[in-house]
């Protein structure tokens, strides 16, 4: 029997998902990138549930100098933000996590960021 | 002037000063005594006094004119703040409900800000979180009916547990309040 191989079509640009990219801060402690996204995920997934979460979607993009640039789905920044208030130790630092920017590139936030 | 309404408990001033600087927000500290008030004063910080239901009457007197808030969680203080007429009532409900809307009425036409401090929540086992979370929107949907303010403040005694304007304005439109009342709520003017 012959397997052919099927091509994946893939959705095309203008049909995905919106996504909204957020800029944060860390203050007062030095901590990385693995440290941080346990107590983040710990902390949201404890406010909002398995579901709340999935519905946010939210994803570290990137992480660097103290900065931290999460996406999230359109219209649920403001779920994302509130529920980083209750960020507020990673590993028995205390933190806080100060929204920046939100923007729907990474690249204005990177400008903005300077890096 | 127009100030962010952001509550905090009396607390060390050299952290609170950064944070608040770096913010761009001064900040509300409730006093007890008017040593506070001056320390308070003296760093441009905005001091306001902190009343619970053991107040006295002559007490009340004693700062007639001043910012007053009233710390809730009982009907007793619900009440008070309603008598005396304050400028803020502090977490009205807790793990039980307190609030209503004929007190939600009474506090729009006296002016109140209804607050709600974050910290507690913080501080909250998740059970408990639920229970304070639900009662909240409640809360949020008397005010929202009746047009008084409702604020999310810090509340909190540690400095690093402040919050941006920005978190707490989020976190009122996650309890359901409209963000044109949250806004407007959140910038108020003091003499």
């Amino acid at each position: 029997m012959k397997i052919v191989k099927v091509k994946k079509s893939t959705i095309p640009l203008s049909k995905r998902e919106r996504k909204r990219y957020i800029l944060f801060e860390i203050l007062n402690a030095q901590v990385n990138e693995k440290d941080f996204y346990f107590g983040f995920w710990i902390e949201l997934l404890s406010f909002f549930g398995s579901k709340g979460l999935a519905e946010i979607n939210p994803k570290i993009v990137l992480f660097k100098e103290n900065k931290v640039i999460i996406k999230c789905k359109r219209g649920k920044e403001m779920e994302l933000i509130g529920g980083t208030a209750l960020v507020d130790k990673i590993r028995n630092k205390k933190i806080i996590l100060n929204p920046l920017l939100t923007s729907g590139t990474i690249r204005t936030l990177k400008e903005f960021a300077k890096i | 002037m127009i100030f962010m309404v952001d509550l905090v408990y009396t607390q060390p001033l050299k952290e609170l000063l950064q944070i608040a600087v770096y913010f761009r927000e001064p900040t509300i500290v409730l006093v007890n005594n008017e040593k506070d008030e001056k320390v308070a004063k003296l760093n441009t910080l905005i001091p306001c006094y902190l009343f619970t239901e053991k107040t006295t009457d002559s007490e009340l007197n004693k700062f007639r004119g001043k910012l007053k808030a009233v710390l809730g969680g009982s009907i007793k203080a619900n009440e008070l703040a309603v008598k005396i007429k304050a400028d803020f009532l502090i977490s009205p409900s807790n793990t039980k409900q307190f609030f209503d809307l004929a007190l939600a009425k009474k506090l729009a036409e006296n002016n109140t800000t209804v607050v709600f401090m974050f910290e507690e929540l913080m501080k909250l086992n998740s059970f408990e979180r639920h229970l304070y979370w639900k009662n909240y929107l409640e809360v949020v949907n008397y005010c929202k009916l009746k047009k008084t303010k409702f604020v999310v403040a810090s509340g909190s005694k540690d400095a690093l547990h402040v919050r941006p304007k920005i978190v707490r304005l989020c976190l009122a439109q996650m309890l359901g309040y409209p963000k044109e009342l949250a806004n407007s709520s959140i910038e108020q003017g003091f003499k």
